[in-house]
């Protein structure tokens, strides 16, 4: 186990890194760092080129990368700890196809024509829909009958999705929302940075306020209320930060799967297990593969931009039944 | 003399009986053919899409006719002479009307104006329409006359997306073969298939154009969100153009008309 802040410095500085190699990455090929201090000092009009590039669609692509990424990992961390389950996520409790739901009556209903930010807020109360739906049916049942609730919430949200696209007057509705749903941040831009960055930053700090009752509640339930943790109180604040943070995220990205899974196990090896020291790396962690996997998208030479869905999923999937498997082993 | 003209009579009148009188479309395209080649009188139905993303030349007429829905049912309760099918229309409803005894015609999608000239010529001598169909052609013929006429030196630099960045047709398409026709040219596209051009490769191509697909019935769609991200608004707003998608879709011969349209609103759009 590392000191209380390496393990987080050394995620910052991948980051940063990470961050770099986002702005200097496209489609059409790799601008040196040299480029990239032209572009900001030149006035010719490749240099203005260039600029706009950087300015107003790699630099908002790879903040929301960060923030989506973030958004994840931490939902991840808390969600494991507050159902003390390793496989909780906000996409295997069906958190993100709650916000999915919500995005998508917010975009074929002509609601989220209305004002801008109707898209945002219905995902988020789609997302706080479905997570109070599944903590309500599968607290206090264990892993299994959660990660059951968690399916059926799922189920429901999905088919809810399908309802709306069968009943959507567009008729490329159907293509259009498979397409969002495999999840994206091509071609995003400042807009849409301000309009989701306050959802999930006030729930990012809703959520990393809960790590010291996530301590006490790793002791067991009745020892956490003992030590003067109210879990009720704390389930409401765990509801609201996630469904903030995956809601907004998953708005303005479409649904990511796997980032809320992988990287708190990915921080704990290097944190130890105590939930409150795996809050910051897991966000951190998130944002870090969120990005990582954005830039992958563009570096691969396709023809058509791989979705971050599917890559997150292709990696995601191995170690979801990797920990599957180890479950098997341990459990009784 | 007597015998061959009384024969050559019984011949021209079979081949009116033969024409079949209640005609009903199950695909887009051959509901277009068919409101061209056929008076309203003889069509039973067309596809509920035809009311709003079809060819805006047709709506009126389309919004007086009935519509199905494609389902097998409709089609028997209707019982046509004769349905017009296009390739990707569902195999099981096909088999069935088969099994019934109502004659399915499958119309190819053509993609290139020799394409539109066959299947329109298919078709007809389906319906029994052939004159009108050879009208048809001949106004398609002089329509590409005027185009390679007016033609420009330099072709339109375009960008032509489907719906959106994530959608840009390629050179085997329909889409490719009326730009072309209309003097333009797809940066964008590839020789064969759809791909992805993001808005970093549109502001690095540099087009004079940019064109778009759209569905114009104004229904909520995800597709405009990209066409109205701030830089696409700011650098190229003023050379944006939408087309709509699903008539661009359809090889019917009015589409050389489409490319004339085209070319007018192209040299507006590219101007400085």
């Amino acid at each position: 186990m590392k000191g209380k802040y390496t393990v987080s410095l050394w995620l910052a500085g991948g980051l940063l890194l990470l961050a770099l190699l986002s702005m200097l990455t496209g489609r059409s090929g790799f601008m040196t760092p040299g480029d990239l201090t032209g572009a900001l000092q030149g006035d010719s009009r490749a240099a203005e080129l260039t600029r706009l590039i950087l300015v107003e669609l790699r630099l908002p692509r790879t903040v929301l990368a960060c923030l989506v990424g973030a958004a994840l990992g931490l939902s991840g961390a808390v969600l494991q700890g507050l159902t003390r389950n390793p496989l909780a996520d906000p996409g295997l409790l069906g958190v993100s196809a709650g916000a999915a739901l919500g995005a998508v009556i917010a975009l074929y209903t002509g609601i989220g024509m209305l004002f801008a930010l109707a898209v945002p807020m219905l995902g988020l109360l789609g997302a706080l829909a479905a997570a109070t739906l599944t903590l309500s049916l599968g607290s206090g049942g264990g892993t299994l009958v959660l990660i059951l609730a968690g399916a059926a919430v799922s189920g429901l949200m999905l088919a809810g999705t399908a309802l709306v696209l069968n009943m959507a007057p567009n008729p490329y509705a159907a293509y259009e929302i498979t397409h969002w749903m495999l999840g994206s941040l091509a071609d995003r831009g400042w807009d849409q940075v301000w309009l989701t960055a306050p959802f999930i930053l006030v729930g990012a700090a809703l959520l990393l306020g809960t790590g010291r009752a996530l301590d006490a509640l790793s002791l067991g339930e009745q020892q956490a209320a003992s030590l003067g943790v109210d879990l009720s109180r704390l389930r409401r604040r765990v509801l609201v930060g996630t469904a903030l943070a995956i809601g907004a995220a998953t708005a303005v990205s479409g649904t990511i799967g796997f980032i809320g899974l992988v990287a708190p196990h990915l921080v704990r090896p290097l944190t130890g297990h105590q939930p409150a020291r795996v809050l910051w790396p897991s966000a951190m962690c998130g944002a870090l593969l969120l990005l990582l996997a954005d830039v992958l998208t563009r570096l691969l030479p396709l023809d058509r931009e791989l979705n971050l869905g599917v890559l997150t999923g292709l990696v995601g999937t191995p170690f979801f039944i990797a920990l599957v498997l180890r479950l098997k082993r341990v459990a009784p | 003399m007597k015998v061959p003209l009384l024969s050559l009579l019984c011949l021209i009148t079979s081949v009116a009986t033969a024409a079949p009188q209640r005609v009903l479309s199950l695909n887009l395209c051959t509901d277009q053919l068919l409101m061209v080649l056929l008076p309203p009188q003889r069509i039973v139905s067309i596809t509920w899409l035809s009311r709003t993303e079809g060819d805006p030349a047709l709506l009126k007429l389309a919004q007086q006719l009935p519509v199905n829905h494609g389902s097998p049912e409709e089609v028997l309760a209707a019982r046509p002479d004769l349905v017009l099918a296009g390739k990707y229309t569902t195999a099981s409803t096909r088999a069935l009307l088969q099994q019934v005894g109502i004659p399915v015609l499958e119309v190819d999608s053509a993609a290139d104006w020799e394409g539109i000239r066959r299947i329109t010529l298919q078709v007809a001598a389906a319906l029994g329409a052939q004159s009108k169909a050879r009208e048809l052609l001949a106004d398609m013929d002089a329509d590409l006359a005027q185009l390679a006429h007016e033609r420009p030196v330099q072709p339109i630099r375009v960008i032509g997306w489907g719906g959106s960045a994530e959608d840009v047709p390629g050179r085997d398409t329909l889409f490719n073969t009326i730009l072309e026709s209309a003097g333009g040219v797809n940066l964008a596209a590839l020789d064969n298939g759809a791909r992805s051009f993001d808005l970093e490769q549109v502001l690095l191509a540099d087009p004079q154009v940019v064109m778009r697909g759209a569905a114009y019935s104004g229904k909520p769609s995800l597709r405009n969100s990209v066409a109205t991200h701030p830089v696409l608004r700011e650098k190229l707003g003023a050379h944006m153009i939408a087309y709509p998608e699903a008539v661009y879709g359809c090889g019917v011969p009015r589409a050389s008309q489409l490319a004339r349209e085209l070319a007018t609103t192209l040299r507006s759009a590219s101007g400085p």
